[in-house]
């Protein structure tokens, strides 16, 4: 459609909204209540521009024409219009110049200060803040308003990590809209109307994993961050724009430091991937980061006792203590959020020794790279059939929203020149949901299920059985198309289906025609599924079957990458196993096996053990030397996300001593054994990627670059004999918050409590277990701390606890004989 | 040259010998400082509740063109409050090597809490010995850190080498 704004011809598309026009133009508008990805509302009033269109004679449906210039004649609509809610037309000119909008806006602008505080010099909004700047663009300067301002509640605790000033609240509602459109949790509304409206909640808290994104669109400072309430302004901070480390979406961040700390996390743009949004795990979670404990120095175990020293003494050490180790007895394993150049590292370095006991971990038995049609986070959000399995919320939060995305039906918007629509009218507020075209399998009540049209819930680690049904119902059914009696030959496909496996027959034939009939059918599954070679198997079989795309989550940010590149054992033989008898030394990165007593014990005679670690735990306990690493916020690398995308890591300027990532401590190594390792830095191991890869990562965008999957061949040769999938009655579930960081992120944990052993109601009752009480329960022969939390979303005899990067994803023997009562303790459940 | 000019300088010369001398004998004598001189900085106090003026909001951090200000804010107890309102700051430092005295600072800030008074004294041996904290400059502070250091060694009070003058801004300080 062709339009002028102010001077300027444009050609837009259909359906633009005129506040999109204007920047497009390359004019711009004040505005408070529009925002990327959410519905345009016309609250603030603040967008007023001047519009006019030509019209058309009804009786002839010609152009109305100027008879002075001859030209088509502009109707004005008689008031200033909201551009953002108003949509393009043939012809329509815009003005956001003239005196008459000048107008309209200083006295929006005064209309919007009038109850507002004179708070900026200590709002932490301050020199960031929308309405500080637009009232320094659009306002008149000077203040008509002498009368008392409304006064409200200063600091609010809207939750642990959220802190509400209600008399800085503009009213455009970004807020309470974003809860209802972009996570679906509607936790936060208007109360009172007029001048006396504030935006509150009746819930305890804000109980949706996404509610920190509120304090990043908020145009004010009435919603905060809580982490770094008065910790520093907005010029003073050192923002580095990277990946998160946290979980395998890949979710761009920006982390905000000051004086060699982390104050806070914002989300960063990445229209492919997280838009705007980031879950609170990964948004809160920083302050361990900044923790007074951590290691900064090497240390060296002198006379039992570890002492710090140099990193080229401790590398001495450490060349000493392999030196008089078989090589083939040496086992090197890095934590799967490790970087991609860290991955070379320790591929140079186990080459180096003559080791294949290479591996990274948690890695679960089946691949995590998706075979044939590898998925993209946009067909997510564009599919018309979902088949999820497992919970995608905790294992990767961003697939959650993208598949919230694929209910509204609404395709991700072309980019304008000026970046996503301001103000994309597709979205509307409380749009219908096609939630028919979500079916969630999981063995326990999810987040998700809340929004899904289906439902099911085999038992735990029944995925397995549940796929190859369906599988061969697939098939049965697709035989009986060719049959001479169709009807009869389905009848008979489905006569053998087990109820057991979770869902009903007919459940199933339905979910298999809702898969058929759909024309971008997606299956997605995470930890529960990858645990069981069979049931990756028939996952992968029954995608190919209904011919779906498949998205594959990973148990840690970078676990697809690290397989790519293949920092995996020689043999399966050889995959890490902390309690293996048949390793004499270990090189560990981020891992402590030694919370387990009976690692610990084998650890107590390697020769060798030497940790990587940030902060001491029961693993750098028993070490012969301990250095120091960087944690995700601080290095400089490369990961690769679940849909297959390398992203870009920066490191973000926090005082962490001598700390560096697993490239540092080859390049020491190296050093000390007097060679040149690949890998020795970021830049010699990229170089090698760029061999492996065909990409140079020192010139990754921002938002990153899909990587074409592996050729088949080369899958081939690296595929994995399968591992077997695990058994007992802890089903070890993904978490959003990263429990081994949590003692150490003290807004994180009010805000989320403490790690929770969730069970039926009914077992909690067998056991005597109250609601809050604290115990330590052996799982998997680590003894975990936990708080009890029955819950009827839990399936009788299954016991639900977080998982811990020593502790993957699926079933693992409980120990519930030696579960043993914090005495007197107990802590908050949310 | 004609010897009426050599006589008109000499007499010029001559006036200036039965003057009022302007050399002071400092530190013997005291300094005349004029009131809008502008010395080392203090912090100031609401005189009616004794909360401190600052609210931390590094503003003056943001104006200071020798980067010589570093501003540190933390949340008021209620109870206890350091300072009026909800904010205030923890940590409050110049560095009197770096700093200019312009007087940005003082314009830059909201509430009035900074504002460069008439002590100049401020040499010292050490580099650390320069950076000023609340503890130096909050108002009731008297001398510079040297001076301080010198007047506890000898049990005396510290004296200042300057004749003040009046000026409202520095609010309850008292030389
Ligand atoms: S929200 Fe903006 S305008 Fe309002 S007090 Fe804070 S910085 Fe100032
Ligand atoms: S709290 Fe912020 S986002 Fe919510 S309505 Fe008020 S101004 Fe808008
Ligand atoms: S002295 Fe003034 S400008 Fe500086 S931080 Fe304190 S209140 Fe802000
Ligand atoms: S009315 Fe708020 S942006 Fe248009």
């Amino acid at each position: 459609m062709k339009i002028h704004v102010n001077d300027v011809p444009l050609d837009v598309a259909p359906g633009t909204s005129v506040i999109d026009a204007v920047f497009a133009a390359g004019y711009d508008v004040p505005y408070f209540c529009s925002q990327e990805y959410m519905s345009p509302i016309g609250a603030c009033r603040m967008c007023l521009a001047r519009v006019g269109a030509p019209r058309k004679d009804r009786a002839t449906g010609e152009w109305i024409l100027d008879e002075a210039t001859g030209d088509a004649k502009i109707f004005w609509f008689p008031n200033p219009m909201a551009t953002c809610t108003t949509q393009v037309m043939e012809g329509m000119v815009v003005d956001t110049l003239s005196k008459e909008v000048k107008r309209a806006q200083n006295g929006m602008v005064e209309f919007t200060l009038v109850n507002h505080p004179l708070d900026c010099p200590t709002c932490d909004k301050g020199g960031a803040c929308e309405l500080q700047d637009r009232a320094y663009e659009y306002g008149t300067g000077e203040s008509r308003f002498v009368f008392d301002k409304r006064h409200q509640e200063k600091h609010h605790a809207l939750s642990e990590a959220i802190t509400l000033d209600r008399e800085r609240c503009i009213h455009c509602k970004r807020c309470v809209r974003y809860f209802e459109e972009v996570p679906g949790d509607e936790v936060l509304d208007f109360i009172e109307r007029g001048g006396h409206t504030y935006i509150g909640t009746l819930e305890d808290g804000l109980p949706s994993p996404f509610s920190g994104n509120i304090t990043d669109i908020c145009p004010v400072g009435a919603l905060l961050d809580s982490t770094s309430r008065f910790r520093g302004r907005n010029w003073e901070y050192h923002h580095t724009d990277t990946t998160s480390l946290d979980d395998p979406s890949g979710a761009a961040l920006r982390i905000d430091a000051r004086t060699g700390r982390i104050e806070r996390i914002k989300a960063g743009l990445n229209d492919e991937v997280n838009k705007t949004w980031i879950d609170d795990g990964t948004r809160f979670g920083h302050e361990y980061a900044d923790h007074a404990d951590r290691i900064t120095l090497p240390m060296v175990r002198k006379d039992g006792r570890l002492e710090p020293v140099a990193w080229s003494e401790a590398m001495r050490v450490v060349r000493d203590k392999l030196g008089g180790v078989d090589g083939t007895k040496v086992g090197v394993a890095i934590r799967a959020d490790a970087t991609l150049e860290e991955g070379v590292a320790a591929q140079a370095l186990a080459a180096h020794l003559g080791t294949g006991r290479l591996d990274h971990a948690p890695r679960p038995a089946a691949s995590v790279l998706p075979g044939g049609a590898p998925a993209t986070l946009r067909d997510v959000a564009t599919s018309d059939g979902l088949l999820v399995l497992g919970d995608p919320t905790h294992e990767a939060a961003i697939v959650d929203l993208r598949i919230k995305d694929a209910l509204k039906g609404v395709p991700p918007a072309d980019l304008l020149p000026h970046g996503v629509p301001i103000a994309d009218l597709r979205l509307t507020e409380r749009m219908p949901r096609k939630t028919e075209i979500l079916t969630v399998v999981a063995p326990y009540r999810t987040d998700l299920m809340k929004h899904a049209g289906r439902t099911v819930t085999p038992p735990a680690g029944g995925e397995g059985a549940l796929l190859r049904a369906l599988l061969a119902l697939a098939h049965a059914r697709t035989e009986a198309q060719g049959a001479s009696d169709p009807g009869k030959a389905a009848d008979a496909a489905l006569a053998g289906w087990d109820d057991a496996v979770g869902m009903s027959a007919a459940d199933a034939a339905a979910l298999l025609d809702a898969l058929a009939a759909a024309e971008a059918p997606v299956l997605i599954w995470g930890g529960f599924v990858s645990a069981d070679p069979d049931a990756d198997a028939a996952a992968r079989a029954l995608a190919t079957a209904v011919g779906a795309k498949t998205l594959i989550l990973g148990p840690m940010a970078n676990a697809a990458g690290l397989e790519r590149i293949g920092v995996l054992p020689s043999h399966e033989r050889y995959a890490y196993d902390p309690a293996s008898s048949e390793v004499r030394a270990w090189i560990l990165g981020d891992l402590d096996p030694a919370q387990d007593p009976t690692v610990a014990k084998r650890f107590a005679d390697l020769d060798a053990l030497i940790v990587h670690a940030a902060f001491e735990n029961a693993t750098t306990a028993l070490a012969d030397v301990v250095l120091p690493a960087v944690t995700g916020y601080e290095k400089e690398g490369s990961t690769l996300n679940a849909e297959g995308r390398l992203l870009p890591v920066r490191a973000a300027p926090v005082e962490a001593g001598a700390a560096t990532d697993f490239t540092g401590v080859v390049k020491a190594y190296g050093e000390a054994a007097g060679e040149r390792l690949e890998g020795r830095s970021v830049r010699s191991a990229r170089r090698v990627l760029k061999k492996r890869l065909d990409v140079d990562l020192a010139e990754l965008p921002d938002d990153g670059r899909l990587l074409p999957p592996a050729p088949a061949a080369a899958r081939g040769a690296r595929a994995l004999p399968a591992r077997r999938a695990a058994t007992g009655s802890a089903l070890v579930v993904p978490s959003l918050v990263r429990i081994e960081h949590l003692d150490r992120n003290p807004t994180l944990l009010r805000e989320h409590g403490g790690p929770t052993l969730r069970m039926h109601p009914s077992d909690a009752h067998a056991h005597g277990l109250t609601r809050g009480e604290v115990v330590t329960v052996p799982v998997g022969g680590i003894p975990r701390r936990l708080v009890v939390a029955p819950d009827d979303g839990v399936p009788e005899g299954t016991w639900l606890v977080p998982t811990l990067p020593d502790q993957p994803v699926g079933l693992h023997p409980l120990d519930l004989d030696a579960l043993r009562r914090e005495r007197g303790e107990t802590a908050e459940v949310a | 040259m004609s010897v009426l000019g050599i006589a008109k300088g000499m007499g010029v010369t001559l006036s200036h010998l039965f003057k009022k001398p302007v050399t002071v004998q400092y530190p013997e004598e005291k300094v005349d400082v004029q009131a809008r001189f502008r010395g080392r900085h203090h912090l100031l106090r609401h005189p009616d509740t004794g909360l401190e003026k600052c609210i931390g909001c590094s503003l003056c951090a943001a104006a200071c063109p020798a980067y010589a200000i570093y501003v540190e804010a933390a949340e008021n107890d209620p109870d206890d409050p350091t300072s009026a309102g909800e904010r205030y700051a923890s940590i409050y430092e110049i560095n009197m090597l770096r700093c200019i005295f312009c007087g940005f600072c003082e314009e830059a800030c909201p509430t009035g809490a900074i504002v460069l008074g008439h002590e100049f004294e401020l040499a010292d041996f050490r580099y650390e010995n320069f950076v000023y904290g609340k503890d130096d400059m909050l108002v009731g502070v008297k001398g510079s850190k040297w001076q301080r250091r010198e007047a506890e060694r000898a049990g005396r009070d510290v004296e200042l080498g300057l004749a003040p003058s009046h000026r409202p801004e520095l609010e309850g300080v008292d030389y």
